[in-house]
């Protein structure tokens, strides 16, 4: 498919898009956010304009046309995907017990129930590290668990 | 009578104000609107019962607003011309709009010597019927939903060549006005030229220059930096004898790639309609109707003629295009209409000497007969079409 865009000039610009059959929808976006939406049935017939829409209206409508748009959502259906786990964040200190442990070592998994499933060291993400990684003082935890096994383990750090 | 500038100014734009909500109201462009007022409340105004209807005389407030509207009109014109659009279709481009250019700007001169003005006379008239007007057109393409097709190429890709030409056209009749007779005028013309590629030269190289000397985040601060910027390039360009005109228009094309044009549309736009509402009202104001009947005679073969000539013009324009004959026909008649750019000539003629003060009451009924008789014919474009036997969806081609 091909997308003609063209300036004109004091106005804005203006898109069409083939849709096949040699028809055209033809969009023209004035510089106010304003946008024109016109349809050509044919190369020889003249655009029936078919709607008007400011720039909020515009960007809901192409949101919901690309399949993007989602509404704001409570910050507790965030957990729906893992079930009753959530992701936190810990930063391990200097007195932490963990510091200078290796995971294994700590039995991070057996004693508090959550996997730790990313380190941020520095400028530096280590993804799903294993047993042998060593904590540091400063290392950024990243854990997965229900809110019990997180509370555990925030006892632990 | 106005006793204090304030008051003058109130009265200005107040009754520029009505003039402009009347031609909303009937679909017309605001333009003829604005003269029109100017003439009925200014120095000429007829009198009614012994009693003088002039509400306003030419003062200082209108003549800066008016020199400024001058600088915005064609600062904007530099702003929305587009290099890439010149470079896109070179060939149809260049096709429509030189036989547009050739045709028209031959027709004006002729017509100039056929009616006994001056060569010099008949340069002005030649600018003064050929440049279609931006604004107008523009305005109407939008409200008759013809944006959307293919004629809309054609138009404004005439315009656009319009606007380089008309840039070029002004700076050497600005160099003829300092330098009257033709031979005298060679000198001043060449030193125009050197500023003129000193400005285009900062409309290619500097683009980044301007650019970054327009760019603050304050809306506020944006609008005094344009506006001071570009009238201080452009009073520095009349200092030293260059068309003001023509400076504001390379000012505006520096920055017309740039990513300020959406900004320069919200924020200063107002500004220039501002300045260009009293520009149109200020000619008004200079303007006797009793002249612009005494040009009667050379106004209806003005019309007659260039009329015609931008219909054959535009029509092989629309051809070049490869438009079909119906689409063909509407720009033609799109391109019918005159505004902005014959009104800026028109100032220019009045400031000449040698150039007739005719030249520029012709200017004035001219745009007044053009701009409305364009509306109307492009709002009447169906019953044309089907006047000619083009109408229909069956128009081939």
């Amino acid at each position: 498919m091909t997308v003609y865009e063209t300036d004109i000039p004091g106005v804005g610009r203006k898109f069409e898009l083939e849709t096949g059959g040699g028809s055209r929808i033809v969009v023209l976006l004035h510089h106010d956010g304003r946008r024109e939406v016109f349809r050509r049935p044919s190369p020889d017939a003249d655009s029936e304009k078919l709607f008007d829409l400011d720039a909020r209206n515009a960007r809901q409508l192409g949101s919901i046309l690309t399949g993007t748009n989602f509404e704001t959502v409570d910050v507790a259906e965030l957990e729906v995907p893992l079930g009753e786990a959530i992701i936190e964040w810990w930063e391990v200190g200097e007195d932490s017990t963990l510091a200078g442990e290796s995971l294994g070592d700590a039995h991070v998994r057996r004693e508090t129930g959550v996997s730790v499933i990313a380190v941020q060291r520095g400028e530096m993400t280590i993804p799903n590290p294993d047993s042998t990684y060593r904590i540091q003082p400063g290392d950024v935890l990243v854990t997965m668990g229900t809110r019990e096994q997180q509370a555990a383990f925030e006892a632990m750090v | 009578m106005a006793t204090s500038l304030l008051l003058e100014a109130g009265i200005a734009l107040t009754v520029l104000a009505a003039a402009g909500a009347l031609a909303w109201r009937f679909g017309q462009s605001v333009i003829p609107a604005y003269l029109l007022v100017g003439i009925a409340v200014g120095p000429y105004a007829p009198s009614v019962g012994g009693v003088s209807l002039t509400l306003v005389e030419p003062s200082e407030f209108i003549e800066l607003f008016a020199e400024l509207g001058v600088v915005f009109l064609l600062f904007f014109i530099g702003v929305e011309f587009s290099v890439a659009k010149l470079l896109a279709e070179p060939r149809r481009i260049v096709a429509a709009g030189g036989v547009d250019l050739v045709v028209n700007v031959a027709l004006g001169f002729g017509l100039g010597l056929a009616f006994g003005f001056s060569p010099l006379e008949s340069v002005f008239l030649a600018a003064i019927v050929y440049p279609s007007s931006s604004a107008v057109i523009t305005k109407s393409l939008i409200d008759l939903g013809w944006i959307a097709d293919p004629e809309s190429e054609g138009v404004l890709g005439v315009l656009v060549v319009e606007d380089v030409v008309m840039a070029i056209y002004l700076a050497i009749l600005a160099a003829l006005a300092i330098g009257g007779p033709l031979a005298d005028a060679l000198l001043p013309l060449g030193e125009s030229l050197l500023f003129l590629l000193l400005f285009a030269l900062l409309a290619t190289v500097g683009s980044g220059l301007v650019e970054r000397a327009f760019d603050t985040r304050s809306n506020e601060l944006f609008l005094l930096r344009v506006v001071g910027l570009t009238a201080l390039l452009a009073g520095f360009a009349l200092t030293t004898g260059v068309s003001e005109a023509v400076a504001a228009f390379f000012v505006g094309a520096a920055i017309s790639e740039s990513d300020l044009k959406p900004r320069l549309e919200s924020v200063v736009a107002p500004a220039r309609d501002l300045f260009a509402a009293v520009f149109f009202f200020a000619i008004g104001l200079g303007t006797d109707p009793t002249a612009v009947a005494g040009v009667a005679g050379l106004l209806a073969v003005g019309v007659v003629v260039t009329g015609a000539g931008k219909l054959a013009t535009g029509y092989a324009g629309g051809r070049a295009y490869e438009l079909n004959q119906r689409r063909s026909l509407r720009m033609a008649l799109a391109l019918v209409t005159r505004g902005e750019f014959s009104l800026v000539v028109a100032a220019l003629a009045a400031a000449t000497a040698g150039v007739s003060g005719v030249v520029s009451t012709f200017a004035v009924g001219y745009v007044l007969v053009m701009s409305i008789l364009g509306t109307v014919l492009m709002g009447a474009s169906g019953r044309i079409e089907g006047l000619v036997g083009v109408g229909g969806r069956e128009g081939s081609g």
